[in-house]
């Protein structure tokens, strides 16, 4: 970076927020180093550190926690890494109207505090809540169990701003519940990667916290039993909020966790939450069924429990000790568990072991690559993942590479081929970007 | 009013016959008076021609052609729209399609369907019913309107307080592209890579091409429900027990309010079972399994008396919660009896301004000597003012505008929106400028512009007009207010 980027960049964020040197080591992606780190502290502050590099070429990379930094292509070297950590406050919070709007910056874990005081709470779970900011969460679109009874970000998020490539700020959406005024781009930017704004605030439908909370841990001899059971507890009426399917591996690692007796097999847990004579009777009824349609074991578990187990399924990433890649594949619900046991025979073909674990009713599969007996070099690592997204597009779904060694996502590219929409996306890309300030060549179809 | 010169007719309609067949156009000034306007009545346009495809193949059909002859073209589902979006304000065609009605597929497994764009869409639910299933969107005039309109406004409906509205049940699209393309966004798997086209097309109003299949989500019916109705001597006791039944951390799946006019109209016309001497009364739904639901109502009922309901009914039988909701859904209709005209505001508040926003609605009425009746979405703070009027009165159209414009400014100063459902279409393009800025409008221009590059696909709609008109841009059109004289553009 040149010393008079560095000086108009210091000028703007204060001296201590402009990182150099050795203190850009956190900020390493995929060995691509930033040409230096700064930590806005107002959303007018990002506006001006952008248009300062833009004027300057130099491209920017949006942080937030850096939970999900790995999923792209990697990032170009050189760049500058801004990074929204500062921008932690509340912006507006009336409990009356079940929506608050926080600063972009602001952790997962901060925010549920903050709204836990007042008896509500922001019903998405994403991975490492105590790292992940609202910001990098809706720009990557992350999301966890709780998605099967609540939605993601695009059903729970009502308004956000964003600093755009030319230092702009724009707002998308606003602050009621209800608002159809205007293209929806909080749509848009959802998901985005970072590649069309940079998000500063957002405006969140809250839910009051339930009276009771309590989960079903079943256990099964067979994944094809767990995934019935799932099928039919998605399709009945007791609708629980967290319909997760975990195969043995990943099942142990669940009662471990959970403080519960060895699986020994695929486990499913299936949470409820509401008023409390609600969720024991769906608690009573789906122990039973779950046993009607083979469960080893049911064990019930009450809030406490329901948490640990919710920490344990909400980290993919942790379920094994020693990944070898992760990739997360949307398939049809109905096709959860015969795409897992593929799956499995695949990575086993080639000298590996895997574990899994879905959101059932939603067809969303967490796949983790784990060695075998000998190591496999990178190619044959990149062919597994390239046959498990085969089998994901063979029945209209896709699979993306969460997480993966370079030189396997060399070979196996991260996003799917892109499909017929885009020229819709690049035509979106050219006109809010055109210069390609913002997080560039990271996305689908090299975006 | 066409401002492009005529087409010769003749030829138009023989070009579109060879499309969507001899019985697939129509022409004749008698048979477009129909296409002249939405729901929203107070605004007319005439097309030069209204064509009825049968296949997306069709429609792109008919679109290249509107492209080849340098006409606009709009898409038009039942016509129920409450902002004009689906008028040919521009003239040039109107692709209607309520001949594409079928539904395509239905997955109840993976709990998803696929279906034409002119399905109506309580038949939609109608047909999964005998499963158990239906489609969760309800806007008031679902027995008439169709899956495409309610893609284009992204409508709601009493129950999207708790289920979403239409983005929230939409997961893929078959659209053609303003150029005549057919092009497959999102699909039956969720989380589709890339940007959320999907998502950006719901709501679109019909300005990024047109919407030949939807794939939506389909949800089991809720096993059991509990219908409350609520009596108030006040209106500000209504709108504070709203807030208190937010505050006891209940969720109904319906929170609907009625005040007094409406009632009465509701009444004379039905006899819904409303009390007609009540000031305002609450329509409360709760739904789920039936374990539970009566406790919920409980704390449902305890807040609304807690806030000074005279009464709370339950209705007993089926029979009775369809007349209840009979009552709330064709409140509309009812104002027939009240006035010969109605115009039908729709406005955002954050649910605390609740009793603010209603207070200033009957300033607004009194100062421009209108009755306003309000039949509203009160659990999510969306607004249905009614503006009751008779067109035939000097002056009285105009003072129903300037009073919408005035209750829409005050949502909007009171952090709202303005508009909840029923989409800015041609009835309040101009007051877009009042909640965003500049940036925000040009990024929203920047977007279309990928879309629809030539302007020609529902021109318009949405966006503040101007008065300079650049080639492909639409011709300046005077607001309604601005032609009666009522306000002048500086």
């Amino acid at each position: 970076m040149t010393t008079s980027l560095l000086g108009s960049l210091a000028e703007i964020v204060g001296p201590a927020h402009c990182l150099g040197g050795t203190d850009r080591a956190p900020f390493v992606v995929d060995g691509r180093t930033p040409c230096g780190v700064v930590l806005p502290s107002s959303a007018d502050e990002v506006a001006r550190v952008v248009t300062t590099a833009a004027a300057a070429g130099v491209p920017v990379i949006p942080w937030g926690g850096g939970t999900q930094m790995s999923r792209g292509t990697p990032p170009p070297d050189g760049a500058l890494v801004v990074a929204l950590r500062r921008l932690n406050r509340v912006v507006e919070y009336e409990p009356g109207d079940l929506t608050a709007t926080v600063e972009a910056g602001m952790t997962i874990e901060a925010l549920q505090a903050t709204l836990g005081t007042r008896g509500q709470w922001f019903p998405l779970d994403p991975p490492m809540p105590e790292a992940a900011t609202l910001g990098g969460v809706l720009a990557s679109n992350a999301a966890g169990p709780r998605r099967h009874g609540y939605g993601t970000a695009r059903d729970l998020v009502i308004g956000l701003r964003v600093v755009a490539a030319d230092g702009q700020l724009v707002r998308a959406g606003g602050k009621v519940v209800k608002n159809v005024a205007g293209y929806d781009l909080v749509k848009l930017y959802i998901g985005s990667h970072g590649t069309l704004g940079i998000l500063v605030d957002v405006t969140l439908k809250l839910r009051p916290r339930p009276e009771a909370e309590g989960a079903c841990w079943a256990t099964f001899t067979s994944l094809a039993a767990a995934a019935a059971a799932a099928a039919a507890l998605a399709g009945s009426e007791l609708g629980p909020v967290v319909l997760t399917l975990l195969d043995e591996r990943a099942a142990a690692t669940g009662a471990r966790g959970s403080a519960l007796p060895a699986a020994g097999g695929p486990a499913l847990l299936a949470a409820f939450d509401g008023l409390g004579r609600t969720v024991a009777w769906q608690g009573d009824e789906a122990a039973r069924r779950l046993r009607a349609a083979g469960a080893r074991t049911v064990d019930w578990l009450e809030p406490a429990g329901v948490a640990r187990a919710l920490e344990v399924v909400r980290e993919p990433r942790r379920l094994v000790a020693n990944p070898v890649a992760l990739a997360t594949a949307s398939v049809l619900p109905r096709q959860v568990g015969p795409y897992i046991e593929a799956a499995h025979a695949t990575a086993r073909a080639a000298g590996f072991e895997a574990a899994a674990i879905a959101h059932a009713g939603h067809g969303i599969v967490t796949l983790l690559l784990t060695p075998g007996e000998t190591p496999r070099p990178a190619v044959v690592t990149a062919g597994v993942l390239a046959e498990w997204r085969a089998a994901a597009r063979a029945h209209e779904g896709h699979l993306v590479v969460e997480w993966a060694p370079l030189g396997v996502r060399e070979v196996c590219p991260v996003w799917d081929p892109p499909g017929a929409g885009l020229a819709l996306m690049k035509g979106l890309k050219a006109r809010l970007d055109p210069q390609g300030v913002l997080n560039p060549g990271r996305f689908v179809g090299g975006i | 009013m066409s401002s492009h010169p005529g087409p010769d007719r003749a030829r138009l309609r023989a070009a579109l016959q060879a499309i969507a067949g001899l019985d697939g156009v129509l022409t004749e000034p008698d048979e477009l008076l129909v296409y002249e306007s939405d729901g929203l009545t107070i605004f007319r346009a005439t097309a030069d021609a209204v064509v009825f495809p049968r296949s997306a193949e069709e429609v792109a059909a008919c679109v290249r052609l509107a492209n080849a002859e340098g006409l606009p073209f709009v898409a038009r589902g039942a016509g129920t729209g409450l902002a004009g979006g689906c008028l040919p304000s521009e003239g040039g065609l109107v692709i209607a399609l309520t001949r594409m009605a079928r539904i395509l597929e239905v997955d109840y497994a993976n709990q998803v369907a696929v279906v034409e764009p002119g399905l109506v869409n309580l038949h939609l639910s109608q047909a999964l019913a005998p499963q158990g299933f239906y489609y969760a969107p309800d806007p008031s005039s679902q027995f008439a309107c169709t899956i495409g309109g309610n893609v284009a406004n992204n409508s709601g409906g009493p129950h999207t307080l708790k289920y979403g509205v239409t983005t929230n049940h939409v997961l893929g699209l078959e659209v053609v592209l303003p150029d005549g393309e057919i092009v497959w966004l999102g699909g039956k798997v969720r989380d589709p890579q890339g940007y959320d086209l999907v998502g950006l097309f719901v709501g679109s109003e019909g300005t990024f091409g047109i919407v030949t299949k939807v794939v939506v989500r389909i949800v089991r019916r809720p096993s059991a429900v509990r219908t409350l109705l609520a009596v108030f001597d006040r209106l500000d006791q209504a709108s504070g027990a709203v807030t208190a039944i937010t505050a006891r951390g209940l969720t109904p799946a319906a929170l609907e309010m009625i005040d007094q006019i409406t009632i009465q109209a509701v009444e004379d016309a039905f006899g819904a079972g409303y009390p007609r001497d009540a000031a305002a009364a609450l329509l409360i739904e709760l739904d789920g399994l039936d374990t539970g639901l009566d406790e919920e109502a409980e704390h449902v009922s305890d807040a609304c008396r807690e806030s000074g309901a005279r009464e709370v009914r339950r209705a007993r039988t089926d029979a009775e919660r369809q007349l209840l909701w009979k009552g709330r859904k064709q409140a509309f209709g009812a104002y027939g009896r009240v006035a010969p005209a109605y115009m039908v505001m729709d406005g955002v508040i954050p649910r605390t301004r609740l009793p603010e926003v209603l207070r200033s609605i009957e300033r607004i009425a009194t100062a421009h000597a209108l009755r306003i009746g309000n039949v509203f979405h009160a659990g999510d703070g969306n607004l249905h003012p009614n503006i009751l009027y008779d067109p035939r009165k000097p002056g009285e159209e105009q003072r129903v505008l300037a009073a919408g414009a005035e209750i829409m400014h005050a949502c909007v100063e009171l952090g709202g929106s303005i508009s909840g459902e029923h989409g800015i279409g041609l009835e309040k393009r101009d007051f877009m400028p009042w909640i965003f800025s500049d940036a925000d409008l040009a990024t929203m221009a920047a977007v279309k512009a990928v879309f629809n590059p030539t302007g020609r696909c529902n021109p318009g709609k949405m966006f503040p007009t101007k008065k300079s008109c650049a080639p492909g841009e639409i011709a300046y059109q005077p607001h309604p207010l601005e032609a009666s004289g009522l306000i002048q553009r500086l």
